[in-house]
């Protein structure tokens, strides 16, 4: 099983002759602000390359107050925010609206406030549960919190992580681009994936000049 | 947890905020309104919390004063207040009857839909028109409404009402044309509506919006599907410059990036095939939507769970459909899905459904079923929790079990599958019960002696009781069920299931209220009298009140198939000793009140080939050379006119008829000459 072998100078050639036109590459980039939500960076690339967003960048400072909110431990706001915005996203995804009052009652137990995590838990959380069965174990994970007196230091003390704020603001803004009919995910992680996933193919039939950093992109010689 | 608590804390906010929103004080109204729909959305045990609280007719109270405000509304600050309660208020209802029946129920009681048209949607509230969060809270609340089951019926014959929904469709906001959109979708209902839509020209902008974002991309897709669904003259119109444009537009869709617009494409497209034989027909676009439809399988959510329900809908009754999905391997990507386990009850409904069709007419697609061993899991659905994946496993195993090549080779009568399937006899949905029966009319044609297996394990007694429902769906199918089993079947057997039955039954079924029930008890009797002489005494059973119930249904049914029927199990009988035959002539020679001549006269004249073979067969079989009694019987049948009608019969377009005839005429000939 013979490869063949590419040499870097080939390589390079093959790669010039390639047309990539500048226009794409600004989309591309505009996609993945907008999509992240960097409002003002995508305003300024606005101007500066007269690449026009594919969404009306105000609904974007929306979206992003959203997010920040849920990040800040805000969750209260952050639904009120949403309502705002547009009350179907809650109304119609009822794994979300669950997520975000697990994150209510994280926030009060983080907080200390023990009576209060109690009464919401009762109040708010277990009717999830009665609603949807699907949701009965998250739910005694959550409520697990409250029967720990170190929570930094018990099973489920993941649930107090920040990653936890983030997997659900990442959730809250991936449901408001969707009601707006823009999707979810930016196109430039799926770009990424293909070249991996091309070169992982390519690797059985040649040796040739690899990208095995993505964030330099830089180009190592074929092991020979 | 304690729910007391939890309940009396909740009243008590919740009576706050109603109390606060009676306040004369627009901005403490404002606010309550603000809190009450931010406790609510999402909030399914809030909603009932807060309706039982009066909170539905509270707030449109409030609705109705704000609109009407509005008119006397002077300067900018009250404008923006009184446009905020409007909003609020038209979400918080909105919200109350999204996906929440109780909730829908308390809106429409409070004409809370036509206040909310009235008020964000109507042209007449020019301050109002020029706030878009007006229109759009009222259009978003609207769709929840009309997207209920209990929606109010859309009045699409009203002109004012025709061209309220124009205008929605023709407004640039999403919201808006999606509203108009639902209303299409979930209230047109009959061919009329269809055609007045068509007429009124909603496909044009339906067509546009097919351009438009996801949201009216989805909406116009389910629209356009709604209007042509089972219409095949709507279809027909479909002619035209424009045609051909939405057409290939809806083929592109078809290929979408995302999933949930893939399968409404697809619907569309099948709805549009289904109503007119003229359109999609090419094996390329056939093929696609198959292939399509396979793949929507992979979606984990409820795209997937409803391909399978489209996929059944594209090849169900369609052969051609169905060879091409198998020879794109279609039995076995369903089976592997099947494989996945712990399905969701309603993917695993639609993935029975869609085997059971695939083998409905082919035998390529049942004998690849049974070498991946697909039985066996459709042998488990048997017991399923829902009453849905019970039924759908049953009608696979009815389509599998058409197989004529397995049922010879009893591949279907062991225990592993009877024993289920009679448990689900007794099921406590009638439904399953009636599927249940339709799986085993099928296994009981056993070519093989293994029917015994079936009656031991009380098949027999059950078929009976359900032959005694009082639904006759369930006394059809299971005399269905019955008739298959005694069909070929040995003496013992139908010693067995005859003395469950009883003659008493038989006769009163015979002549049951429903002439699809009396066919098959006649039929049953057919298969029940056939083969050995003594097989034929069943009949006298009881001093022959089962042939007295024949003959007098033969003298007053005027369905073919009962004549039919009825003629065969006569025709039988007539093949016994000359007792039986002469009871036949008794029964055919017996006058119906106001018939000047036999019944079997009036048979022989039928239009049906198969009534005429029928009545031919028991001449035939009343006058053959070797019985002794066959001249006397001559003689009579001759006297009643009949002899001479089977004469004028020598020319039948029929083949079968004629060689009967022919038979019957040489027999004739055989007897005395004098009579020829």
């Amino acid at each position: 099983m013979s490869k063949k072998v590419i040499t870097r100078e080939e390589w390079e050639k093959k790669l010039n002759d390639v047309k990539i036109r500048k226009e794409d590459m600004n989309k591309l980039v505009m996609n993945f602000l907008v999509t992240e939500g960097y409002v003002d960076a995508a305003e300024k690339f606005r101007m500066e390359s007269g690449t026009e967003p594919d969404i009306d960048l105000a609904t974007i400072t929306d979206r992003m107050a959203v997010k920040k909110a849920v990040q800040c431990g805000n969750v209260e706001d952050a639904i009120e925010k949403v309502n705002d915005l547009n009350p179907e996203i809650l109304d119609t995804n009822p794994q979300l609206f669950f997520h975000l009052q697990q994150q209510r009652l994280i926030e009060l137990i983080r907080n200390g406030k023990v009576e209060e995590a109690l009464e919401f838990a009762q109040e708010e959380l277990a009717p999830r549960g009665e609603e949807n069965q699907s949701f009965l174990e998250e739910l005694e994970r959550t409520v697990a919190l409250l029967a720990f007196e170190d929570v930094s230091n018990c099973p489920v003390g993941d649930l107090l992580d920040i990653s936890q704020r983030l997997k659900t603001a990442s959730e809250v803004n991936a449901a408001i681009l969707t009601s707006q009919s823009h999707e979810k995910d930016p196109k430039l992680p799926s770009l990424l994936k293909m070249l991996l996933w091309a070169q992982n193919q390519l690797d059985e039939k040649a040796a040739y000049p690899r990208i095995n950093d993505l964030a330099t992109a830089t180009l190592e010689d074929p092991a020979i | 947890m304690p729910t007391t608590t939890a309940s009396a804390v909740c009243t008590t906010v919740g009576n706050n905020i109603l109390l606060r929103l009676t306040s004369g004080e627009r901005d403490v109204k404002l606010k309550a309104l603000r809190e009450l729909k931010n406790q609510i959305i999402g909030n399914r045990t809030k909603k009932l919390s807060f309706l039982k609280l009066g909170a539905v007719p509270a707030v449109a109270g409030i609705l109705s004063d704000a609109v009407s405000a509005v008119d006397v509304a002077d300067n900018d600050e009250n404008d923006r207040i009184v446009k905020d309660i409007i909003v609020q208020s038209a979400a918080v209802l909105g919200s109350f009857a999204c996906g929440f029946e109780a909730g829908v129920r308390a809106v429409l009681d409070a004409g809370a839909d036509i206040l909310i048209q009235r008020g964000c949607l109507v042209e007449e509230m020019p301050l109002l028109k020029s706030y878009m969060e007006v229109v759009d809270a009222g259009a978003r609340s609207l769709k929840m409404i009309y997207q209920s089951k209990m929606a109010p019926k859309y009045d699409f014959l009203q002109e004012e009402n025709m061209e309220f929904l124009l205008s929605l469709l023709n407004n640039e906001s999403e919201n808006v044309s999606g509203l108009g959109a639902s209303i299409i979708s979930h209230s047109c209902k009959t061919s009329l509506e269809q055609k007045l839509l068509f007429d009124a020209g909603v496909l044009k902008r339906l067509t546009s919006l097919l351009g438009g974002s996801l949201i009216q991309r989805d909406a116009s897709l389910e629209s356009i599907a709604t209007i042509f669904k089972n219409n095949p003259e709507v279809v027909s119109q479909f002619v035209g410059p424009d045609t051909g444009r939405t057409l290939s537009c809806i083929i592109e869709i078809v290929k979408d990036r995302f999933a949930r617009t893939r399968l409404l494409a697809s619907l569309c497209l099948i709805v549009i095939r289904n109503a007119s034989p003229c359109y999609l027909q090419d094996v390329g676009i056939k093929t696609k939507l198959i292939n399509n439809l396979l793949e929507l399988l992979d979606d984990p959510g409820r795209v997937g769970d409803e391909a399978s329900f489209a996929f059944s809908s594209l090849i169900a009754e369609k052969e051609d459909m169905q060879k091409l999905a198998f020879e794109v391997n279609g039995v076995d990507k369903l089976y592997n899905h099947l494989q996945k386990g712990s399905l969701h009850p309603r993917r695993f409904e639609g993935i029975l459904l869609a085997l059971a069709d695939m083998c409905s007419k082919l035998e390529c697609c049942r004998s690849r079923c049974l070498s991946l061993q697909v039985l066996k899991l459709v042998v488990d659905a048997l017991a399923h929790d829902s009453s849905d994946v019970r039924s759908a496993a049953c009608m696979c195993l009815r389509s599998v079990s058409r197989s004529i090549k397995n049922l010879s080779a009893g591949s279907f009568m062991n225990e592993t599958i009877v024993i289920p399937l009679v448990r689900l006899l007794d099921d406590t949905s009638t439904a399953v019960q009636v599927a249940a029966l339709g799986a085993i009319s099928n296994i009981v044609v056993d070519f093989t002696t293994r029917r015994s297996t079936f009656i031991r394990l009380g098949g027999v007694k059950l078929l009976v009781q359900l032959s005694k429902s009082m639904d006759s769906t369930i006394r059809l199918n299971a005399l269905r069920a019955l008739r298959n089993l005694i069909f070929l079947a040995e003496d013992k057997c139908k010693e067995e299931i005859f003395m469950e039955l009883t003659a008493s039954l038989l006769a009163s079924l015979i002549c049951d209220p429903e002439p699809s029930v009396q066919e098959q008890a006649l039929a049953l009797v057919r298969n029940l009298v056939d083969g050995r002489i003594n097989s034929v005494e069943y009949i006298f059973a009881e001093d022959g009140i089962i042939l007295d119930a024949v003959g007098r249904q033969l003298r007053i049914a005027s369905k073919a198939e009962i004549e039919i029927q009825g003629m065969y199990v006569l025709g039988n009988v007539a093949t016994g000793k000359e007792s039986h035959k002469e009871a036949v002539m008794d029964q055919l020679l017996l006058r119906a009140e106001n018939k000047a001549q036999s019944c079997i006269i009036k048979f022989l004249q039928s239009n049906d080939s198969r009534l005429r073979t029928a009545a031919v067969w028991a001449v035939l079989n009343l006058t053959c050379s070797s019985s002794p009694g066959s001249s006397g019987r001559l003689v009579k049948l001759h006297d009643a006119g009949i002899v001479s009608h089977v004469k004028n019969m020598v020319n039948d377009p029929c083949l079968d008829v004629k060689l009967r005839v022919k038979t019957a005429l040489e027999q004739f000939n055989s007897f005395d000459d004098s009579l020829v």
